[in-house]
């Protein structure tokens, strides 16, 4: 699996370069600066691009730039987005053209080197990755306000797993049910939203876009 | 013992409370100097009642003292008068013995002199009236910057110089003559109040005319008309001028007042130059008023804030980083003898270090918040709108940004509203305005609650207050019991003319 990291300190990116060679991934590019990440990303067009937010020149969001720079000009391109700190308004923003093989994460996730591994796949494979910390702020909003209030509180558990982009398999050891449970609620969640069948993963995207925008 | 102290006690304390209280031992002597002047009984008992008065009563016996000698000077003026007019009769005043019409100018700078120190003492002591005078001799000083109006005052002592120094047999002397001098004082009061600037070179002209006047008049009768013989009397001032020791005094006089006109000059051109310069000057002593305030209380919250950032590192980061550094130094022990120990406690280490990442997050989010330094105040707004637990509005119209600190302070403002509104009011739904215009970034924050926020209970809205004062902004906090709370904050600003980091965007996007 090809990867672009677009990262401008040089200690984070040579580990990054490591952690992701020793999982099996093939790093062809990585670079230091939002410019060069820019051209990689649509030359290169790997299978999954790792963007750090804070890049020069600017060192303010020109990483976040690039990443729906990149997605625009390679619609779905996989992307998967690092930062010190992460901000719904952001996430806002990378969803916005609801296309999947989109993740969202704190530079900490990279600290747990397989759970990391598996969120550049999932990503890769077209899923929806959101850090557990933007999840956690969305579900104390919800509790208050409710415009998904439709869903049993089970069905919202199952969400906000989703939306941190488990696996229906992960989602059930998660929870101690059953896949076909998890299947269950997912299929409650798609109805209450007003998703129509589609492909599964669109749909999960497209549900946390509604949790996003709720 | 105790009939012996108390007494000695009470002796002490008298006297120095007399001692805090001298003027009143110038109540029975201004008493004893009428007795020169009436003699009989009803003097001789003043003496003993003022003399009782100031032992027994010091405090109110000094209050009354300023009016005693102004009455007496006053008493002075009218007994200058009367002698000059020729009325034959002695008189004792002041130091004054026995004099007859001949005298009569001695008599006069010792009321001048009575009147000044019961002024100066109404200044000095807190008797009625002691705070206006106090304040009209600062203005007269120039003090606060706001002289204008006071140097014409002096007009008035003036006009009453002139016609004190000509005396009354040369021009005041018939009843003509006292109308004339009616007129001219109302004419005065009149220029005083409507045309202060006037009233004022007139006044210092006026001083150094008479004083060239009589220093000339004294000069002339030395010098050349000492030998003559004068049918009638001429007076400057307090003085026969036709007398050789009178023209001497004259000549002191004239030159005293037209020393004192050539020192006021200068200051009057600068008065009377700039009602303007006045009005700046008195504008900028209270801006540095309000600059020197603010600035210490700006320094204070940097202060405090450095204070609380240097402890939130000290007992978060700091304190984890030293817990992973003993975790992984016990690991490295452990590693060879008990390696699922050692592993146990990297874990942990790791976990810990993550900990601390979570901690510096915070407190980035405290000190300069990142969406507000990548996007600007507008986006970092809607960040904060969107992370709130309740449901936000915002209505944001900002075409440019407002400098750095100015962006903190508001979003820093809106912030901790927003915290009040979700913690104490109990609101549903919180809508956030910001707007600019005229000049004025203004701010508005209203929520659905219960109400009853006050900016001077607590330290939130105080602080952001002071914050905001900074940068002469305010703090509105409206919030009847029962709600709705609608907090406005409002600051004078420039925005700059482009969006947050436009001009970058462009330029790396033009490399690509």
């Amino acid at each position: 699996m090809r990867v672009v990291i677009g990262e401008d300190l040089f200690l984070l990116r040579d580990g990054l370069v490591r952690l992701l060679e020793a999982h099996g991934f093939e790093v062809v590019a990585a670079v230091g600066s939002a410019p060069e990440l820019l051209k990689a990303l649509t030359e290169l067009k790997p299978d999954v691009g790792i963007v750090d937010v804070r890049l020069p020149p600017t060192f303010t969001d020109d990483g976040l730039r690039v990443a729906i720079e990149a997605r625009r000009a390679c619609p779905g391109l996989p992307l998967l987005v690092l930062s010190q700190y992460v901000e719904q308004l952001y996430a806002r923003e990378l969803l916005a053209d609801q296309r999947g093989g989109l993740g969202y994460l704190l530079k900490d996730r990279v600290f747990s080197d397989a759970a990391f591994a598996d969120a550049v796949r999932a990503v890769a494979a077209g899923g929806t990755v959101l850090d557990p910390e933007v999840v956690s702020r969305l579900i104390t909003k919800r509790a208050r306000s409710g415009s998904l209030a439709a869903l049993t509180p089970r069905e919202r558990e199952v969400l906000s797993l989703m939306a941190e982009g488990r696996s229906n398999a992960a989602i059930a050891a998660k929870l101690f049910i059953t896949e076909k449970a998890v299947s269950r609620h997912a299929a409650g969640i798609f109805a209450n939203l007003g998703l129509a069948q589609s492909e599964d993963d669109n749909r999960r995207v497209l549900a946390v876009l509604a949790y996003l925008n709720s | 013992m105790d009939g012996m102290t108390t007494p000695g006690k009470t002796t002490a304390t008298r006297w120095e409370r007399l001692r805090a209280h001298w003027p009143a031992l110038l109540l029975p002597l201004v008493a004893a100097d009428t007795l020169g002047l009436f003699g009989g009984t009803v003097p001789m008992l003043l003496v003993i009642v003022t003399a009782a008065m100031a032992l027994l009563a010091p405090r109110e016996s000094a209050r009354l003292t300023p009016f005693a000698l102004l009455a007496y000077g006053t008493y002075g003026l009218f007994l200058f008068h009367s002698l000059s007019d020729f009325e034959s009769q002695l008189v004792t005043y002041g130091l004054v013995e026995e004099a007859t019409g001949l005298h009569a100018g001695y008599v006069l700078p010792q009321a001048i002199a009575f009147l000044a120190a019961g002024v100066w003492l109404l200044a000095r002591t807190g008797a009625p009236g002691g705070a206006a005078v106090r304040r009209a001799l600062a203005q007269l000083r120039g003090a606060g910057g706001q002289p204008k109006t006071v140097p014409s005052v002096l007009l008035l002592p003036v006009l009453f110089l002139w016609e004190e120094l000509f005396s009354q047999q040369i021009w005041f002397g018939s009843n003509p003559g006292r109308v004339i001098a009616l007129l001219l004082a109302i004419v005065a009061v009149a220029m005083v109040t409507w045309l202060p600037g006037p009233a004022a070179a007139l006044a210092v002209a006026g001083l150094v005319i008479f004083g060239v006047y009589g220093a000339a008049a004294g000069v002339w009768h030395l010098w050349f008309a000492h030998q003559q013989i004068w049918l009638w009397q001429w007076t400057y001032g307090a003085v026969p001028v036709n007398v050789r020791m009178g023209a001497l005094l004259a000549t002191i006089e004239g030159l005293v007042l037209a020393g004192a006109g050539c020192a006021l000059a200068p200051r009057l051109l600068t008065w009377r130059g700039d009602i303007e310069m006045a009005r700046r000057a008195q504008a900028l002593t209270q801006r540095v008023s309000r600059l020197t305030q603010t600035r210490s209380d700006a320094t204070e919250v940097a202060v405090a804030e450095l204070r609380r950032i240097e402890r939130d590192l000290h007992d978060g980061a700091q304190a984890r980083l030293v817990a992973v550094g003993m975790s992984l130094r016990a690991a490295e022990e452990l590693m060879r003898d008990n390696p699922e120990a050692a592993l146990a406690l990297v874990a942990e280490a790791r976990e810990t270090s993550s900990r601390a990442l979570d901690d510096l997050r915070g407190l980035v989010r405290g000190i300069y918040p990142p969406v507000l330094a990548d996007r600007g105040l507008a986006d970092a707004v809607s960040a904060l709108a969107l992370d709130a637990p309740v449901s936000v509005e915002t209505d944001i119209t900002l075409h440019g940004e407002p400098p750095m600190p100015v962006a903190a302070a508001v979003y820093f403002g809106i912030a901790e509203a927003l915290t009040n509104a979700v913690r104490h009011s109990g609101a549903d739904t919180v809508q956030i305005g910001i707007g600019y215009s005229g000049g004025l970034l203004r701010a508005t924050v209203t929520d659905d609650g219960t109400g009853g926020a006050d900016a001077s209970l607590g330290t939130g809205l105080a602080g952001v207050e002071r914050r905001l004062a900074t940068f002469d902004g305010i703090l509105a906090v409206n919030s009847p019991p029962g709600g709705p709370t609608i907090i406005v904050l409002e600051l004078p600003c420039a925005l700059s003319g482009q969006d947050h980091g436009r001009q970058e965007r462009a330029s790396w996007q033009a490399i690509t």
